[in-house]
This record gives structure tokens, sequence and C-alpha cells, in this order.
């Protein structure tokens, strides 16, 4: 053979095998064209062992020529195998998308109740400014529920607390309030006090949109020496900002709690109107939110602190009233019924 | 509380301030008024009128044709339907151009083809409520006393100008339940003089008293009366009637109009009856008898107890004390001899007196929330007055009055130190200022250095202590003006206890994981309770307010429950619910002391839970409730395990005792199939937790370990065993056997099978276990020899085989 043709041989296989190589698209073809023309019985092998048959000074340069052309198979090859690769991979994962809209696997949240949501919002206020929290019976005696609060028997106060009685001297505790007296027992003289008391309590009035005979009070009890008037209101002023917001106001109405003196209904901006005026607080700008006032000398001397010495201001709220208003809620039997489909709504955290 | 502006006015000068602006400061002053509301609801136009002739209507039946004198000079036809249009009459004429309440405007018209100029009007078209008028009044034409003057405008003659605040009082404030009182109130908030008298100097009768008065009690420490006689029994006059009327009292004649317009001034009720009924002329203030009996005002018969208190003579009771006089003592057309009394009787025995019998008059309540004994006198001698002007009536002697040795003084005196006062309310207010507001309220101030005594006068009986003094500064300084400060006291760390930061957790806990709190009603019914078989009999209630409510739970299951009804029948199809709250335990009725207050949390499972694309709606089961409470302990520190348990109410097969620490802490199960029947429900799963017992057994802070440093082997086995057989009882089995090894790390069931290739009555457990040594890598021997002392340990406990 002479060298001529042998180069023209390689030629022909170079294009020939480039050529099917841009034609496969499939890796099991790749694989088979590798076999082919790089393999042991591959032509471009069959040819280079004709190289014998050339003479000396032939055959490096053809064995170069060889080299080249693998060279160029081996490159081609990578080239297109990376190529098919890639392609194959595209395929694969747009063969895998999936319909991103349609929803996670559900990791089921329920809700907290939105009683309990606000009161720990208050909670937390509390906590915050030092406050603890205490918890006390939901069965009360006359003794603390009324007479240590100054509210001895046929005191026209009772009035306003129509009480469920459980027998002569125990009740169904109409306010948190006994808690007041409880507290200043237990501590025994300590200053200072500063707690909350969060808590269920009950009333004998018929259930319509705004009673419950039901329902919750978080009480507020500080005492020690040189407490003002003025620390009460703001004290209660910090947390209205820090529940409604920085621009919350409050407004101090003289009033009567038999267990205060002075006393007085604390009202807050309407939150609905910021005081403006609205229906929903009747016009006025404000809205009644709290019952407050000084511990009155005979409650502090009833509960071990002298009156001459001591001096402590307690407050009361309602967190359905409260929830009622930032949640937009007009019955409050809605709080009590539970419907799932009222809860979610409560579900954001 | 009503009260009428013109009526205040009279006593005090409340020069350009309106009826609004006034109400704004009472109620800056803790009187807070609810309503302002106008007496004239839209009455222009109408004038007094008399009816000059009547003639009855050609065309129709029922109209009669009026020539009506309205002071113009030529009387105005004007066309009427009343049946008592009668001729001499002086009426309410609504003049064409009129208007009446309601907007209703009058016209010249034409009725059935006779022209009328105008309407005749009745008390109701007038706004006027009927209820407060005697009947005769109440319908057809208002009839006007003959005196009206014709033409004059009825809004003058009605006294329609005026303006009525509706003030909510406190029950401290009960000085304010009069005209004096709010006189008072009124010159002290605006700082100026008033007009209302002290005293009273009564007409004087010639000779003595025909009546004498015994007080048997003490419950009445003074008691006045002044008997009358001649008296014209008449109407009271229009001006009269209206005041009682703005105030909401019903006018009836003058004698008891002028108790009722003396009780409205004075803030003292009183009371008038038959001088003649009272046997020996001697009354008797006493305590009734058991039993005794007495037909009052209202014709009813009522049986009284010793603790109320009875105006009676030597024979009789011939009335009840503050509450209602007694029949027998009513005044009536043939009475000649009129007793007038004035009295104050012990509050609390009113309150009960009138509790026990069902009334509540406007007598009554100022009784119960006490009068002014310094009005006492003054009340009684202006009725008397009022009687003799309006009536003509005669005195008979002077009033007599007795009292209890020892009475309430017309004053007390409270200490007050000006400084101690700034300090308590925390603002600056000057000696003088604080002066001036004790003399706005008419009380004396007796200053020496800084020790002031302040002189009270009785009619406010809520000022006994120096913090009364304190609110009364405050108020009339104005509250407003109370700064905003910060109490300086010791740091103090807010933080919740133990128990307070477990339930705060557990609440977090168990909504994320898809439960939904609620909050539930404590008061049930025994009937919702029954289906629960406990050995606690739930506490009732002594005045239940429905059947529904009348006893405390035992239990919150039934509460849950009626959550789950409530949600299926509102298009729910299920869900997980939990209630951090109480039941009330007592083991001995009637209740003698406070009872036990259980606290849990309860969580119950109904319905179908949601589904998903990915997993179907299904029921829920005992094992979603069970993943609750293991991953809820778990992450509140309490190692739990699960012994089936014998709670009637549940399913017996697939129900658990909770155990922790050797206690019973709660307990999770499916209810049993008629538990759930008789709840209205089809299917649920309940979970308690003892709170109390919850965070007994937690266990303390928690202890990190050093990461192992040598690989530890797993192994597998599949034993087979009795279908009974608890795998819980197998792990335990193995678990105590290769305790003292300290090798086991980890063990637990990851397959149960029962079918093809296992015994009939048999199932098939498939067990792993992890082996691991801190100090050293095991053999393949050690671990061999581990697994097949838990197999032997299966095998002599559980007749265990191994599966081949
Ligand atoms: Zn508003």
């Amino acid at each position: 053979m002479d060298m001529e043709a042998l180069i023209v041989q390689l030629r022909r296989l170079q294009e020939t095998a480039l050529a099917k190589l841009t034609e496969i698209s499939a890796t099991r073809d790749l694989t088979n064209w590798r076999v082919q023309y790089l393999g042991k019985k591959s032509e471009l092998n069959a040819l280079s062992k004709q190289m014998g048959s050339l003479g000396q000074e032939e055959r490096p340069l053809f064995g170069e020529r060889v080299n080249e052309v693998r060279k160029a198979f081996e490159d081609a090859y990578l080239e297109r195998q990376t190529a098919l690769a890639a392609a194959e991979q595209a395929l694969r994962l747009a063969q895998e998308t999936i319909d991103i809209t349609l929803p996670g696997r559900a990791i089921g949240r329920g809700a907290i109740h939105p009683i309990s949501r606000v009161i720990q919002e208050i909670e937390n206020i509390f906590l915050g400014m030092g406050f603890s929290i205490v918890d006390g019976p939901e069965i009360e005696t006359d003794h603390y529920n009324f007479e240590l609060l100054n509210l001895p028997k046929d005191h026209p106060a009772r009035d306003m607390q129509d009480t469920f009685y459980l027998s002569d001297e125990l009740l169904l505790r109409t306010h948190t309030s006994p808690m007041q007296v409880r507290t200043m027992e237990r501590m025994q003289g300590d200053i200072p006090i500063k707690v909350i008391v969060p808590g269920r309590v009950y009333r004998r009035d018929e259930d319509d949109a705004t009673h419950s005979h039901q329902f919750t009070q978080i009480e507020g009890l500080v005492v020690g020496e040189g407490i003002r008037m003025s620390d009460l209101k703001g004290t209660l002023e910090s947390f209205a900002k820090a529940l409604f917001g920085p621009e919350q106001r409050v407004r101090l109405r003289p009033s009567y709690f038999p267990f205060t003196e002075p006393s007085a209904e604390v009202d807050l901006l309407c939150v609905h109107c910021h005081g403006e005026g609205c229906r929903v607080c009747k016009g006025t700008g404000w809205i009644e939110i709290l019952g407050a006032g000084m511990v009155h000398p005979r409650v502090l001397d009833m509960s071990g602190y002298d009156s001459t010495r001591y001096s402590g201001f307690a407050f009361g709220m309602g967190p359905e009233r409260i929830a009622m208003l930032r949640y937009g809620i007009s019955d409050i039997r809605l709080l009590y019924q539970n419907d799932l489909r009222f809860l979610a709504q409560f579900a954001r955290a | 509380m009503k009260v009428s502006y013109q009526w205040l006015r009279e006593y005090v000068d409340l020069a350009d301030l309106s009826p609004e602006a006034l109400a704004d400061k009472l109620t800056s002053a803790g009187l807070a008024v609810d309503a302002v509301e106008p007496r004239n609801k839209g009455v222009s136009g109408v004038v007094v009128g008399e009816i000059v002739s009547a003639r009855q209507h050609p065309d129709a039946d029922r109209l009669r044709v009026c020539m009506v004198n309205v002071g113009t000079g030529e009387p105005l036809q004007i066309v009427c339907g009343a049946s008592n249009a009668n001729p001499g009459l002086r009426v309410p004429v609504a003049l064409p151009g009129a208007t009446l309440p309601g907007g209703v405007q009058i016209r010249r018209t034409t009725l059935r083809g006779v022209e009328s100029n105008g309407m005749l009007c009745s008390a109701a078209e007038i706004g006027l409520e009927t209820r407060l008028l005697p009947s005769a009044q109440a319908t057809g034409l208002f009839v006007l006393p003959e005196e009206t003057p014709i033409g004059e405008d009825i809004v003058k003659v009605l006294c329609l100008d005026d303006v009525v605040l509706d003030i909510d009082l406190t029950p401290n404030r009960s000085d304010c339940f009069s005209i004096r009182g709010l006189v008072h109130e009124v010159a002290a908030i605006l700082r100026s003089g008033h007009s209302f008298p002290e005293h009273i100097e009564a007409p004087k009768g010639v000779g003595e008293s025909p009546i004498a008065i015994d007080l048997a009690t003490e419950r009445c420490p003074r008691y006045e009366a002044q008997v009358l006689d001649g008296i014209n029994q008449t109407s009271s006059p229009l001006w009269m009637q209206m005041r009682l009327m703005a105030m909401g009292i019903r006018t009836i004649d003058l004698v008891v109009d002028v108790t009722n317009y003396v009780m409205l001034e004075w803030g003292q009720p009183l009371h008038a009856f038959d001088a003649d009924s009272i046997a020996q002329s001697q009354i008797v203030v006493r305590q009734a008898h058991d039993g005794e009996e007495l037909v009052t005002l209202d014709g009813q018969k009522r049986t009284l107890t010793r603790d109320m208190i009875v105006i009676s003579d030597p024979e009789k009771a011939i009335g009840l004390a503050g509450v209602m006089g007694g029949e027998n003592s009513e005044i009536t057309a043939s009475t000649r001899r009129i007793a007038l009394e004035s009295a104050r009787f012990d509050g609390s025995s009113v309150r009960r007196t009138g509790q026990r019998l069902g009334l509540r008059s406007e007598a009554q309540q100022r009784f119960e929330k006490g009068v002014d004994p310094a009005a006492i006198s003054p009340a009684l001698a202006r009725a008397t007055a009022l009687l003799v002007e309006l009536g003509g009536a005669r005195p008979i002697g002077p009033s007599v009055a007795v009292h209890q040795e020892r009475q309430a003084g017309d004053s007390r005196q409270v200490p007050f130190v000006p400084e101690q006062c700034r300090e308590a309310l925390g603002f600056a207010i000057s000696n003088d200022e604080m002066e001036a507001i004790f003399h706005a309220l008419g009380f004396g101030v007796h200053r020496q250095e800084d020790k002031w005594l302040v002189e009270v006068p009785s009619r406010r009986a809520d000022v006994a202590l120096t913090a009364d003094l304190y609110e009364e500064i405050a108020r009339l300084h104005g509250y407003d003006n109370i700064p905003s400060t910060v109490t300086v006291l010791p740091v103090t760390p807010g933080m919740r206890d133990r128990r307070q930061a477990m339930l705060a957790k557990a609440r977090d806990l168990l909504v994320n994981m898809g439960m939904f709190e609620v909050r539930t009603y404590a008061l049930t019914s025994p009937d919702a309770l029954a289906p629960l078989s406990s050995p606690y009999r739930p506490i009732p209630l002594l005045l239940p307010m429905s059947d529904e409510r009348r006893v405390l739970r035992t239990h919150l299951l039934p509460s849950l429950a009626e959550v789950a009804v409530h949600n299926l029948a509102h298009q729910v199809s299920g869900g997980a619910i939990f209630e951090i709250g109480k039941s009330y335990l007592t083991s001995e009725l009637p209740l003698c002391a406070q009872p036990q207050e259980r606290e849990v949390i309860a969580m119950l499972w109904f319905g179908e839970t949601e589904g998903t694309l990915y997993e179907k709606a299904r029921r829920y089961d005992f094992y979603d409730a069970k993943g609750v409470l293991e991953n809820l302990l778990a992450a509140l520190g309490a190692d739990a395990s699960y012994v089936r348990s014998a709670i009637p109410w549940l399913h017996p097969g697939r129900s658990a005792d909770v155990v922790a620490s050797g206690e019973t802490i709660g307990v999770v199960g499916e209810l049993h199939p008629e538990t759930a029947k008789a709840f209205g429900i089809d299917r649920a799963i309940y979970a308690e937790i003892d709170v109390a017992s919850l965070l007994a057994t937690r266990e303390s802070d928690m202890q990190a370990k050093a990461l192992p440093k040598f690989p530890g082997s797993r192994r597998d086995i599949a034993i087979v065993v009795d279908r009974e057989t608890l795998v819980g009882d197998l792990l335990r089995t193995v678990n105590k056997r290769l305790a003292t090894s300290g090798l086991l790390q980890d063990l637990k069931a990851f397959d149960v099978y029962v079918g093809e290739g296992v015994p009939e009555g048999k199932k098939s457990v498939a067990i792993t276990m992890f082996f691991q040594d801190a100090e050293r890598t095991l053999t393949d021997d050690e671990i061999e020899q581990l697994v097949a002392t838990a197999i032997d340990a299966l095998h002599v406990n559980h007749n265990a085989q191994l599966r081949s």
C-alpha cells in the first residue's frame, strides 16, 4: 500500500466517523460509536496496523496522522458526550417539572383562641414592666369576693354584681379582684407587689351580643410606698401604647368601685377613628376599656398593709372587649361558640 | 336618674351653659350623663284654645265641628274626632303651619266637605308620655286647666323648652338622687353659688298635733309626721305635673304628686295616708311579726317576716316602711285628715323587704341607698307648705318628730393633710385651691397648720375617709389634669412561673400540631355529664338561669363534645381541638368549702381530617391523638408510657392511661361507642393531661451528652408472637433485659404484620436495636450475644419465636 492511499482512507474514515457522531442523540449510540471508531476492532486500529507496510521514513509520519485522527475522535467523542449528557439532563429536568402552585404538604396549623391571644399579649406587656402573673380560684368565698373588698352584705353596689351563689358563703367569683386580697395576704406585708391576675369570672347575665355569663378579666395590683394616682395613669398609658400603638392616650373619668378610692373609668382613644368620633365610640372619640383606682385604705388595712404607710393602685380590664375591638367582633357569643370556621381566622401567628 | 335642666337652673346660675355642656361637665366629674333629651319632641305652632261650640259633622258620625277661640279674634272652625271635644274645654290647638312630633305638618283642609283650620291635640300628639298621665288624660283631647291663658304657646304652658339629662349614678352618689344634691354638685363643678335652701319654714298649725309616735325599732332612726285637714283633693298644677313627667314620674293627684315632687327635690321619700285610720292616734314603728299579714296599696295580701319594718298603730299594721302603704290607711275621696310621713329607715332592711316582695319603687331605692337625716324635716315642711298653698290644706298642730337617742349628726369631720393629698395624687395643687374646692362642695375647712379638719355635711354620706376627700379634690381639679408618671419601685423580674410557662408552651405546641384552642363554659347540665358516670356529683348553682347551665362541670369532655356537635352541624367535617380549663370536684354536697379546681389540658379529635392532595380525608384515630401526646409530652420533658386503660367511657381496646414517673398523668382513647352516641357524635378520640401531675413529673433541666467516638451497630430481628401481645410490652422486656449492659442505645418496632406466612392468631413484629459503647468498638460476637439475650427474653416472657 502506498501512503497516499492510506491517508485518503484515513481522511475518509475521519469524515464518515465525525459525520456519524453529529447524528448521534442517545448515549447508547454514542457508546457504540466509540466501540466502532475507537475500540480495538476499529477501522482506525486496522489502518494503523497497516503502518508496517510503509517505508521507514513514512511510518512516523503516518503514525502521527493516525494519532491526530484518534485525538480528533476522542475530543469529538468527549464533546459529544458532554453535550448529550447536558441535553439528556435538560430533558429529564423538563420531564420532572411540577406545578408549583399546588399546595405544600400540610403541616396542620391550628390557632390560639382570640381571648387567649389577647391575654398572652397583655401578659407579655406587663411581664416586660416587671409584673408577675398570679392565678386564683374561680370558686370564691363571699368573704374574699365581696367583704374584704369593702362590699359588706347589703351594700348597694352588690346590685352591680349579680352573682352565681353555690351556697350562702361560696360563689363563682364575679371579678378577679379577690386576688388583690389573696395576693396581699400571701405577701404578708412585703413590698413591692406588682402582679396581674388573668382569669375566668362569672355573672348572672343573660347571654346576648354584649353579655356573657362567663367571661375573663385581667386584674392588676401594685402596692408599695409612695405610689401615686399619677403612677396609675402613667402605667396604664405605657400599657395602652404597647397594646394599641404609640399614638395612644388614656383619659381618666371619676367613677366608683367599692375597693378603690379615688376610682376611675379609663378610656383609650377610639381604636377605629383615633379620636375623630365614629359609630364604635358613639361619636365621643374615646372607648371605655378599664376600671381602676387607688387601692381603698380599708382594703389595704384588711389585707395587712397599713394604709397610712403603704399605697397602691389596682385596675381591671376585659380581654373579650379588647378582642372584640381589635378584631372587629360584634357578638361576644362568637367567642364561646368555638366554630372552627371562626377560630381558623386566628391562625396567623 | 333623669333630671330637669330647668329645675336645676331654678337654684343654680347656669348662665349660658347649654344642657350638652352641662352634661360634659357632669360626666367629667364622675356623674356620667348617658343622654340629653329635649322635652319638646318637635312641637311648634301649637297654642292654647278654648272650644266655644261643638256640633255634629253633617256627613260623619264620629266627627264634630268645633269653633275654637285661640285669642286671635275670630274663632277658628276645626273638625275634631275626639269624643271629649266639648264646649268650654281648653285644649292644645295646632294652628295651620304647626309642626307636631314625627314631623307632622298641620294645614288648612276640608274634612268631608267641612273646612278645618287646624287640629285639636291629644297628649300623645304633642309628645307627652301617656303612661305617666292619669288614664283620663291619656286618651282624647289633652284638657288643660281652665285658668290656662288662651293663645299662649303650648311649649311654654307645658314647659316643653326643658331638657332632661339622664345620669347614670354610681351607687355611692345617692346624694345626687335629688335636685338638692345635683344643685350642690353643679355649683361645686361650676364654682358658683346656689340658692337651694338649707331649711324650710313650714306653715304653723294651731293647737297640738293629734298623733303620737312610738319608735319601737332601731331600724328607724328618725320619724316625723304632720297632720293636715281640709285638703282639696284635686289634681296638681300643670308645672308640677310636667316636672314630674320630665323626671319619669307618673302624675296621680295633688297629694301623691306633692310627695313625689318633694322626693325629687329633696331626695327624701314621703308617704301620705289617712290620719283617721290610725287607731288611738298612735303611730308605732316596729318590726313585723312573723306571719303578720298586710294588704298593700296594690291590693295584694302580703305575709310579713320579722326583719321587715312596719308602720302600725296599736292594733294593726298600716304600711310597709319605705316600701308600700297599706290599703287600710289609703287616702280616699272620703278622707278627712291626712298624715304626712317623713322618716329614715334602715336601707338593708328596706332592700330585703323589697326583694322579698318583688317591689322596687323610687322611694325604696332612695331608702336603700340612704337618705340624708338633715333633709327629713325640711322635706316635710316643704310638702306641708305645698299642700297648704296648692290644696288649701290646714296643718293641725306642729309636726311631731321622734328619733333614736343616738342618731347621725348633721356633719362629720374628716382629717386632711394637704401635702399627703398632693403625694397621693401625684400633682401640684395649692392649699388655697384645695380649700376652694371644699368650699365649693359646701364642706367646712378648719385649717390648723398643715393638718386640716374637713367638715362634711351629712348629705355626702359617701365622704367619710381621707381618701374620699382625695377623690373630691382630684375629680373637681379634673382627672384630665393628673399627669402620667411612672412608679419608682425596686426592680422586679417579670416572668411566668413554671406552670404558666409550661402552659404557654403547651398551647403553642398544640397549635403548631394543627389543633385549635377553644374556650367553653364551665356551667353545664347534669345530663351532659351523665355519660361519664363520674364519681363526683356536680356542684349545683343555687339560682341557675337555665337548665343547660345549672351545675359546674366535673369533666371537660362534655364541653368539647358540645363544640364538636356544633361544628359538625355547621359544615365543618372534623377537627382537632383543645382547652386548657378546669373541672370542679368535691366529695361533699352541699358544698362547705372551696372545692378542688382540677386543671387539665383536654383534647378532642372528631370527624375527619382535612383531605389534601397528598393524603385523602380520613377519620381521626387513636394514633393521631397519641402522636400529638407523645410530641407534646416529649417537648415538655415528661417521659411517658401508655398502659391499657380501664376507663369505662372509653373504648376498652383503644384507650390508654398515660403514665409518667409511675403516676397516671392522663388518658387517651377513642370514646366508647355508647359514650359517643350519648354525646351525639359518631366517633371521637379524647385525651387529657392533668396539669398539676404533669408539672410534678417533668424532668429537670436537660443535660447534654458528648457525641460517640466509636461506631455502633444496628441489628434487626423479626419475631412471631400472639396477636394480643402488646408491642410496648415486647420492647419493655428487651429494654429491661439489656439495661444492665448499658449498650442498647435505641430500640423500636418498625413493622407489625399479620397475614400470609404468619400463623392464625399470631403476628410478626420487626424490631431494630442499636448497640454502641462510648469507649470502644463492639465486636460482632458481643453484639450477637446481646441479640441472643434479647431473643431469649422475648421467648421466655412472650413465647416469641424467631421468624425464619
Ligand atoms: Zn371611634
